[in-house]
């Protein structure tokens, strides 16, 4: 596929497990993965995007503070002129939640999939494989048209 | 030079002084005005007492909300409604990451809109006299629960606000909770932490140290986790305290888990200075939980079962809410209801299960043979070989995200369900104990039909919130889906 996939938990978050697994998924089907592990800020998913030109960014949150610590995430990729595909998952708010009500915040602050804690890496694998496939197509119609 | 000496008493202060100025709070924490708070509390508030002198597991929750009049209205709902024995406060995540601006910022968020912002509560923000405030207004001793690496200014204003009980230690705070902190470092963090509960401890009040059992919550071998905590408790112990509670996280196969607490107790008495009390506790599961409320109050009520065998000092339990994280009052009180149920039903039955003895055995080789490596690693000094043991992977925890630890030991369930070793990296383990987990992981393999992988082990993680305890193929998630299953299969393990 040759497009680097960014992961890593985001904020002040130290659950480790969950990208643990998904790193293990991803590798196996054949992506190139770049672990940034817990704790990880937002500019140091940005200069990863940027270094590595990512075509996706994975962030993982199970703690609840997602919504801080995601804040300006993507205006920050836009700044580096980076435009990868970008998921989170996990449990994204404190406490009890609805959770299409979180889904759709997240969406809404750019996000392109929202997955709860319960996803299969299967799932991430599938989507991923889908929207990697439609950038990549998209930018060399892109390339043809220029 | 790091070294398992006891601090002096002038460093305690320097350092006391330097760290009350890293935010405004600091200023309220002295520590004779703290001394004069803690002897005008009742006995029933004093933690280490209440706790030893139990004669049936106390249970305890784990509670943090970001505003102080939330959390008294919590505390108190848990203690009336719940019957906890005994009080968390949970502290929020950026406070344990020393981001007090990030912890105002989301108190502050709280505070507008009603919500709660924080995954806990942030007591280095909120200071001393609110922390006083909420220990004056429940009836229960009161611990600080949280996994921060360097917990120095937490401690200070926490005891000074009148907690008596603080969890944590060197180990189970930097190698499960953070990626960057240097573990020499954090031991010298928390020499200082345990120096000032020893200072306390001198002027009679015995503050109670709980280093955190459980670790990185997922598959921990009992005889890792138990040997960290020997280890954590003889730094706590140099440094004056005096009253230790062990702790361990439950695996879930019932045989391996009272046996993990009987060794726990076992080699906390045997390798803890006399003039230290040892008391243990037992974390109800903290791994996944199933997302369903009916299945999660069965996982708890296995807890409470599995405690009434074991008998730890103290359970905490659970809410069958986990799932989604931080529960609401009521599930909480609930979680604490249920085991209480399972304990007080089961408690006065003399149940003899075969096997304890052997897994014990077992248990307890390995877990010296871990903590006499770090004897070894450090030439008879505790604090440098517990860093150089981590160094070279002889002492090692699975899933560790810090960079400390090589996290090359990886664990799967054996046919039986109790917790193997399926990838040793360099663990100081003697060959013979290899054998029986390689001999019981290959029974698995055998019946399952497959060979020994990384696949047992995602599995595995899966397998409770799945609705089991072994991560058999096939069986596992009703939508098992394509890909990633055939991904992860054949791999061999490579988890860093």
């Amino acid at each position: 596929m040759g497009q680097t996939v960014i992961l890593g938990v985001i904020g002040s978050d130290a659950h480790v497990v969950g990208i643990t697994i998904i790193e293990q998924a991803l590798t196996a089907a054949g992506f190139d993965v770049e672990n940034l592990g817990v704790q990880t800020s937002k500019a140091e998913f940005v200069s990863a995007a940027e270094d590595h030109d990512a075509g996706a960014v994975l962030v993982s949150s199970l703690y609840g503070h997602a919504r801080q610590d995601c804040q300006g995430l993507h205006e920050q990729l836009a700044d580096a002129e980076c435009d990868p595909v970008t998921f989170i998952g996990g449990n994204l708010a404190v406490g009890q939640n609805d959770w299409s009500e979180t889904e759709r915040y997240f969406r809404e602050l750019g996000f392109d999939r929202v997955f709860d804690a319960e996803t299969d890496p299967s799932a991430i694998v599938s989507a991923l494989e889908r929207d990697l496939d439609m950038t990549a197509t998209e930018t060399e119609r892109v390339r043809v048209n220029s | 030079m790091l070294r398992d000496e006891r601090l002096s008493g002038e460093q305690l202060r320097e350092t006391a002084a330097e760290l009350r100025e890293q935010w405004p709070t600091g200023a309220d924490a002295g520590f004779e005005d703290a001394i004069e708070f803690h002897e005008s509390l009742p006995e029933t508030k004093c933690f280490a007492d209440v706790l030893e002198s139990a004669d049936a597991p106390l249970l305890q929750p784990r509670a943090g909300v970001p505003r102080l009049d939330d959390q008294i209205e919590l505390l108190q709902y848990l203690e009336q409604e719940g019957g906890a024995d005994l009080l968390p406060t949970t502290i929020d995540s950026y406070t344990r990451d020393n981001e007090y601006e990030k912890a105002q910022q989301g108190l502050d968020n709280a505070r507008d809109s009603g919500e709660d912002t924080l995954n806990g509560f942030p007591a280095v923000n909120h200071g001393v006299e609110a922390c006083r405030d909420m220990i004056r207004a429940v009836d229960a001793p009161v611990e600080v629960r949280h996994g921060t690496p360097d917990a120095r200014l937490l401690a200070i204003l926490t005891l000074a606000g009148g907690f008596q009980s603080f969890e944590g230690g060197p180990i189970s705070y930097n190698i499960p909770y953070t990626k960057e902190h240097d573990l020499a470092e954090t031991i010298e963090h928390w020499q200082f932490v345990d120096r000032l509960c020893g200072a306390y401890t001198e002027r009679g009040v015995r503050i109670n140290r709980e280093p955190f059992g459980p670790l990185t919550g997922t598959l921990v071998p009992p005889s890792i986790a138990i040997a960290v905590m020997v280890v954590e408790g003889l730094l706590a112990a140099t440094q004056g305290v005096r009253s230790l509670t062990l702790g361990y996280g439950q695996v879930g196969n019932v045989v391996q888990d009272v046996a993990a607490l009987r060794a726990l107790r076992e080699l906390g008495e045997d390798y803890l200075p006399n003039d230290v009390v040892v008391t243990t506790v037992f974390h109800e599961w903290m791994g996944g939980f199933p997302p369903d409320e009916a299945r999660a109050n069965g996982v708890i009520g296995l807890g409470g079962a599995t405690a009434a065998l074991g008998k730890p000092d103290k359970v905490i339990t659970k809410s069958p809410q986990e799932f989604q994280g931080v529960p609401t009052r009521e599930a909480n009180a609930s979680g604490l209801r249920t085991t209480r149920q399972l304990i007080d039903m089961m408690i006065e039955q003399d149940i003899v299960i075969d096997g304890i003895d052997e897994e014990q055995e077992i248990i307890e080789r390995t877990a010296r043979s871990l903590i006499e490596t770090v004897f070894s690693h450090g030439d008879g000094d505790v604090a440098q070989g517990t860093v150089a043991a981590f160094e070279s992977g002889a002492l090692d925890v699975p899933f560790a995200p810090s960079d400390s630890a090589n996290a090359a030991v990886l664990p799967a369930r054996d046919d039986d369900g109790r917790v193997r070793i399926l990838e040793w990296g360099d663990l100081a383990v003697p060959d013979e104990i290899v054998e029986v987990h390689e001999a019981r992981l290959d029974e698995r393999a055998r019946t399952e039909g497959r060979s020994r992988s990384f696949r047992m082990v995602a599995d595995d993680v899966d397998a409770i919130s799945d609705g089991k305890l072994i991560g058999r193929p096939g069986t596992g998630d009703p939508d098992p889906g394509a890909g990633a299953a055939d991904g992860l299969a054949g791999g061999e393990t490579d988890a860093d």
